[in-house]
């Protein structure tokens, strides 16, 4: 198995999910399939002549926008959607563990 | 810095360039607006948004890295920095990273221990502001205002060149100067359009430190994250950022004079001396203020003089506001020069025109300074002085010539203090002496 | 008010499919307000086209079939949305997908699994099974669905309907709920070639708030052609492995011998790195997913999910309890192959091979060949509960699909036949931007295939 119980921990962190510790084998076993899945793109020889290219569809460059104050317009404000807002602000817990 | 142990600094600098909107979205940067009340979809990370550059951000940005010597490349990619935050609203912040706008410049500047030092100039890139976290709003929460989420910067990475936090500020106040100066931004700490961090090296560690200009401090940086995989990786939002070399040669053209070529000519051309030229050029609206002075026809070290003193003293207090016109600053000059004002009247003139403005002159005038240089008019106050006062008249001329500074006293005194004070001398010792 | 009547009766009575997810009451007042509001000149007038429910509309919720969204309104709507009203289109509601469109049964939905129109047990495949669904009922002449590895072809072939993914760039995102930026683009799911052709036709061309939307006009439609004379028609080899459906397999010939008799020249070629194209897809779409998928968070919008003391405790119990399973699983897996010392060994090299697949396709239609035909699917759709619990095995429904996301090009999916009175899609692959060759070869294709017999 490629993905260890410590990688799933260090990866739920970094992408701050919740993994319930029952699950984590199961976690684990997943993501080693799909992750030995994937990996015979490793297997293929690295493109020899130097020059790799990657490929992104979509326009060649980038069109500007004017600098203009013009938003982007919204039907109703934050305080109709967000979970908790006092006093104009998004209020969140304190930081925790981020301090 | 304990002895015998060398710091070596490099600054991370953030400045926000100077754009009425943000740099992905149309919402304005303006400072000081309630909280949430600048925000869109986009800079508010709704589902579905999606960031469309500001072209004004980017050319002010090529702008910044052209007056640092910097390569500008002709393309660059946009890049997300992932991590988590409540004030970065997407969990991501765009930014460059493998391939960023510019590489590789200089700054000069001079160093309190060194002298000129040639610092590099690492890399400058394109990225968007987060928004602000506020900790000490409510009790046990963290309010979070989205206003300046999004708003355009620039990050300069400075070499490991700094050897000391003097160093750091001398480079850092030359940076705020050049970076004013070609307007790309307005370096305002109090608003935090300038922001710095700093890593010290030279030990056996690399730890990340903030240092802090106003304080003139380093201290070690409190992570903001445990781990600082950012997982970078191309923004699929965004196409290539391509500039043709008529971009970069249009914003080439742009560059006013900068600094250290300004100080140099204003040494040679105003034959001022390389300090009084390196005052006057430190910002570019005192150096055009300083040259509109000289052009409506002020004397090159008396417009200088003016200046440093009276001018700059008067904008200290005055939110750096040069508050009386290049034009009224040559006028008053020219007054003290003709002998019109005494330099002590034109220092009050100068201060009316500052808080109030109108014409030097007729200022002067009002306020009753206009020297009298008209010699009949001296002489009648001249003849009725000594008229009334005919035994110190005697006195003075049995030798007694230290009384000429009283008769000067009583001409001032008839004349209100209106009466040029040479002129008067000049005519008591012709009366004096022809009065026998 | 009686059209807007019908049109809301009809998707009523379609409700056994739990294809679309919002309330029939307010998808009946909803209607009648879009119909008083209705521009007469537009030239959709009328037309009902349910919203796959990852495009933020301003008339209904916007959950993307997932717990984080929950009741979730979106304060601005999506550009192909915006364009479809302004052409007098009628938005019918919000269909069930896949969460996030993370899926291809439309299983992985929070409220609940599509069931296929015709076989209950099986499913409508997805991600945009609902809209599908929908479409494959009778209840709608067309919908909107989302691309990002075959999200609305796959299903369309599932469903015996039409479904087209336009080349990347020809339609806004902008509000279009990000899966993997680069490979997403808005579909059409339709009854007819014809009736998906002119909504695309509707929402297609230039949009200011995408950068990645190019600068062009909205796609013209061609007419119906006599023949198609002067086609050439690339049979890609290793799009007819051995191992495939026989079924499919002998629908895809005899969709080939109409090409022919329609005056087409079908030659084979090769897509040599068509082997890669799904796990080239499986790192790149799971690493832009879990960049976009972090502003879910719990701080901005959606519901926050108890057992948070701290801002660490909302993310995780948020995250943890609002995506689902497969969700979770995609973000890990996103995460891992951008971490530290794995972004060269997974994602530089996707990106590598990505560049390789996209250039397979630039050479053979730089040989003369202008649209290739192979089966959508290597199967007609499959039972429920069948691949849930091996995600690879769900992940290669995709095989035939994923590629046009990868390169970029448009592809449609249309029936072809049937077995066991399941319906087989059949694709043409067109070349970026020439939408209007490919539904050209489409139009007459669907002419001549017979409406349902067995292959």
């Amino acid at each position: 198995m490629s993905v260890s119980r410590d990688d799933v921990l260090r990866i739920a962190q970094l992408a701050e999910l919740d993994v319930e510790e029952d699950a984590l084998p199961d976690v684990a076993e997943q993501m080693s399939r799909i992750l030995d899945y994937v990996a015979q793109l490793s297997a293929m020889p690295a493109p020899t002549n130097g020059t790799v290219k990657t490929f992104v569809p979509g326009p060649d460059a980038i069109h500007f926008r004017p600098d203009e104050v013009a938003p982007w317009p919204l039907a109703f404000g934050p305080a109709a959607f967000a979970p908790a807002f006092k006093e104009g602000f998004f209020v969140v817990p304190k930081l925790g563990q981020f301090e | 810095m304990a002895a015998g142990w060398e710091a070596v600094i490099g600054l991370e600098t953030h400045l926000q360039l100077r754009t009425k909107s943000k740099m992905f979205c149309g919402c304005s940067t303006a400072f000081g607006a309630p909280p949430n009340t600048q925000v869109c979809p986009v800079c508010l990370g709704l589902p579905g948004a999606l960031p469309v550059p500001n072209g004004a951000a980017i050319r002010l940005a090529v702008r910044g890295a052209l007056a640092l010597g910097c390569t500008v490349h002709p393309k660059s990619i946009f890049a997300r920095k992932n991590y988590f935050y409540p004030d970065l609203p997407k969990g991501y912040q765009i930014s460059q990273h493998d391939q960023p706008l510019a590489t590789n410049g200089t700054l000069s500047f001079v160093s309190p221990e060194r002298g000129i030092v040639n610092a590099t100039i690492v890399r400058l890139h394109v990225e968007e502001d987060a928004g602000k976290s506020i900790h000490d709003r409510f009790p046990k929460a963290t309010a979070v205002d989205l206003n300046r989420s999004g708003v355009p910067l620039i990050e300069i990475v400075g070499g490991p060149d700094l050897r000391s936090p003097a160093e750091a500020r001398a480079y850092l106040q030359t940076l705020k100067q050049l970076l004013e100066y070609i307007g790309i931004s307005d370096c305002d700490m109090e608003k935090g359009s300038l922001r710095v961090d700093a890593n010290v090296g030279g030990s056996v560690t690399q730890q990340p430190m903030l240092y802090d200009s106003r304080e003139n401090t380093v201290r070690p940086q409190r992570s903001k994250e445990e781990s600082h995989d950012y997982r970078y990786f191309p923004e699929p939002d965004l196409p290539p950022l391509v500039l043709t070399p008529e971009f970069v040669a249009e914003e080439q053209s742009e560059l006013p004079e900068l600094p250290p070529a300004k100080r140099d000519r204003f040494a040679a051309q105003y034959a001022l001396s390389r300090e009084h030229a390196t005052v006057l050029t430190a910002s570019r609206g005192v150096a055009e203020y300083y040259e509109n002075v000289v052009r409506a026809g002020a004397e090159h070290q008396a417009a200088a003089n003016w200046i440093m003193t009276e001018a700059l003293a008067d904008a200290k207090d005055h939110q750096d506001q040069l508050r009386v016109p290049a034009a009224g600053l040559a006028q008053i000059i020219a007054l003290v020069k003709g002998g019109t004002l005494s330099h002590q009247a034109a220092k009050r003139v100068f201060a009316e025109v500052a808080a109030k403005g109108g014409d030097p002159r007729t200022i002067a005038e009002s306020l009753g300074l206009i020297q009298v240089a008209d010699s009949n008019v001296v002489a009648a106050w001249v003849t009725d002085v000594l008229g009334a006062h005919a035994p110190e008249v005697g006195r003075y001329k049995n030798g007694e010539t230290k009384l000429m500074a009283f008769f000067l006293g009583q001409v001032m005194r008839a004349s209100k203090g209106k009466a040029d004070p040479k002129l008067a001398q000049r005519v008591l010792e012709e009366k004096l002496a022809s009065a026998s | 008010m009686s059209d807007a009547k019908a049109v809301a009766d009809r998707l009523v009575k379609s409700k056994r499919l739990n294809a679309l997810l919002t309330p029939s009451k307010e998808l009946r007042s909803a209607l009648t307000a879009q119909a008083a509001a209705a521009r007469p000149t537009g030239v959709l007038y009328g037309m009902p086209v349910a919203v796959k429910d990852n495009i933020c509309t301003l008339e209904f919720t916007t959950t993307c079939g997932s717990r984080i969204l929950e009741g979730y309104r979106s304060p601005y709507e999506a550009t192909a949305v915006t364009k479809l009203k302004a052409a007098g289109a009628l938005i019918a509601g919000k269909t069930n997908c896949d969460e996030f469109a993370m899926g291809s049964s439309t299983e992985h939905s929070a409220y609940g699994r599509v069931v296929h129109p015709l076989d209950k047990t099986r499913v409508p495949g997805g991600s945009s099974g609902g809209s599908a669904a929908l479409v494959g009922a009778g209840a709608l002449p067309a919908a909107l669905g989302s691309e990002t590895g075959g999200s609305v072809r796959q299903p369309a072939s599932f469903c015996g309907v039409v479904g087209i993914k336009p080349t990347y760039g020809r339609v806004s995102r902008y509000g279009l709920v990000a899966f993997g930026s680069s490979l997403d683009q808005i579909g059409v799911l339709g009854r007819s070639v014809h009736d998906a052709a002119r909504v695309l036709s509707v929402i297609s061309g230039r949009d200011p708030r995408d950068a990645t939307c190019e600068d062009r006009d909205p796609l013209r439609l061609p007419t119906v052609p006599e023949s198609l004379q002067g086609f050439v028609i690339g049979l890609p080899r290793e799009y007819f492995p051995t191992e495939l459906d026989p079924a499919v397999r002998r629908a895809c010939d005899r969709a080939v011998r109409l090409l022919r008799d329609l005056g087409a020249a079908v030659r084979e070629v090769s897509l040599p790195h068509t082997a890669y194209a799904v796990p080239t897809y499986y790192v790149i779409a799971p690493a832009e997913a879990s960049s976009n998928l972090a502003r879910y968070d719990g701080v901005r919008y959606g519901p926050r999910f108890d057992g948070h003391a701290d801002l660490r405790g909302l993310y995780r119990a948020t995250r943890g309890q609002g995506f689902g399973a497969e969700v979770r699983r995609r973000i890990l897996v996103g995460t891992y192959v951008l971490s530290a010392g794995f972004y060269d060994a997974y994602y530089r090299r996707a990106q590598q091979m990505r560049a390789l697949i996209a250039q397979d396709f630039r050479n053979v239609f730089d040989r003369g060949v202008d649209l290739l035909f192979t089966p959508t699917t290597p199967s007609p759709a499959f039972k429920a509960g069948e691949k849930l619990s091996d995600p690879i095995a769900m992940y290669m429904s995709d095989i035939f699909t994923v590629t046009a996301n990868l390169a970029g090009v448009p592809a449609i999916s249309l029936p072809i036949g049937r077995v066991k009175g399941l319906p087989i899609g059949g694709q043409l692959i067109g070349q970026a931007f020439l939408e209007d060759e490919m539904l050209e070869a489409a139009y007459a294709l669907e002419r001549v295939v017979p409406a349902t017999d067995e292959s």
